[in-house]
């Protein structure tokens, strides 16, 4: 079992990780980040695109109810991982990793990212 | 125009003042909560408004009442209730912190409000819970305003703020995209129970309850005061609450201001009105 900070260097250890940081989606605020310049920015953007992804697909989906396991964006430098964690009150908890494209593995980053969410909510 | 009383400073400053002086212990702030310190950082919040972390996690099913207050007990004075209860497996390390912290900014975004009201400081006092997160001063502060931006952000107005929650009957759209707690929110609505209300009885922060009611709004789906000083361009809502009687007939009002209002009545039933009176005025002249 670990604790948000330990959740974050974990994510810092998957081969290729830039930056980590843990955004609480209601009120887009940075709960705790490493290896990011501007916390309280990166947490509104990575909260905006979120929400718009979460809008956008739930509009387009044929699925009565949606459920979003994670999201990935690619850019030229680097891949955007958000996996959304629903928390037991409030939510969700948003893990976002920023990854370098030419060392990532992207298939290796989602398991562990999806092992690290598991860990910090299992009681 | 009121003055400050020199005796009593402002919220802020008193907390600014404990956080140089790396104070351990409790300040109580009027009779509204409970500003907790570790070394100068805030460790805890508790508001009376708003749930704390005994509420949400009775809310969320994860433990009862009695549960807690055996917790409490058992941990006694200066103890670590926290720990007791992940070690029990009530909640996860993660969830308890996210948890505290969850609780406590909640409660400061409604405690700590820039204003001036008499506290009390205990050192050495420590909540039940035990220390699980910790926040900075000035952070917290600049969190609370940051949060009351994003409110107005959502929906400019706190006209809703402290008033029942009232669904309108029918959307004003054909289609409407909601989030799991705004669903809550328009099931639990009684148009009786105010956003900060709904929030205990739903065992969810009131900070998201409020920020829930203003998307609502702000997405048409709340009955509003009259909306003629807002530039909303989407169509107005049919259906208006009762106290706003005859919104056509405002408007035309605001627009021809000169004219006295008068029921609607058709020109047809004046034109026979108008024939009755002619006749009967005919009948009285032959009559002469």
């Amino acid at each position: 079992m670990i604790g948000i900070e330990d959740c974050l260097s974990e994510a810092m250890s998957i081969p290729g990780a830039l930056g980590a940081i843990l955004v609480d989606h209601t009120s887009g605020m940075p709960v705790a980040a490493k290896g990011i310049a501007d916390p309280g920015r990166a947490a509104a953007g990575l909260s905006g695109a979120y929400r718009a992804t979460l809008d956008g697909v739930a509009t387009a989906s044929e699925e009565t109810s949606l459920r979003v396991e994670d999201v990935i964006v690619t850019t030229g430098t680097s891949y955007h991982l958000v996996r959304p964690m629903e928390m037991m009150f409030d939510g969700p908890l948003l893990l976002c990793v920023r990854l370098d494209v030419e060392r990532a593995n992207l298939a290796l980053a989602r398991l562990r990212l999806r092992a690290i969410t598991n860990e910090l909510v299992a009681s | 125009m009121g003055t400050r009383p020199v005796s009593a400073p402002a919220l802020d400053t008193v907390l600014t003042g404990l956080a140089q002086d790396e104070a351990t212990g409790s300040l109580r702030v009027g009779k509204e909560g409970t500003v907790y310190l570790v070394r100068g950082r805030v460790s805890y919040v508790d508001c009376a408004a708003t749930p704390g972390v005994e509420e949400l996690l009775c809310g969320s099913g994860r433990i009862g009442a009695a549960g807690i207050r055996h917790a409490r007990q058992e941990a006694g004075p200066g103890g670590d209730g926290g720990a007791l209860l992940v070690s029990r497996g009530v909640l996860s390390r993660g969830e308890l912190e996210f948890c505290v912290l969850s609780a406590t900014l909640d409660a400061a975004f409604f405690l700590l409000t820039p204003r001036t009201l008499r506290t009390r400081f205990r050192a050495g006092d420590a909540h039940w819970l035990g220390v699980h997160w910790f926040f900075d001063v000035p952070g917290l502060l600049r969190e609370c305003a940051r949060r009351r931006a994003r409110l107005e952000r959502a929906w400019p107005s706190a006209e809703l703020d402290a008033r029942p929650v009232t669904p309108l009957r029918r959307i004003p759209g054909t289609h409407a995209l909601l989030t799991r707690l705004q669903w809550e929110l328009l099931l639990a609505a009684d148009s009786a129970a105010t956003p900060v209300e709904l929030a205990r009885r739903l065992g969810h922060p009131a900070y998201s309850t409020l920020l829930a009611v203003r998307e609502l709004a702000a997405a048409g789906l709340l009955a509003t005061a009259p909306a003629a000083a807002r530039t909303a361009p989407d169509e107005q809502p049919h259906e208006q609450p009762d106290k706003q009687p005859d919104k056509q007939l405002g408007e035309q009002q605001a627009a021809l201001p000169r004219r006295t209002p008068r029921p609607p009545t058709a020109p047809v039933a004046d034109a026979v009105t108008d024939v009755k009176l002619l006749l009967r005025v005919r009948d009285a002249l032959e009559a002469l």
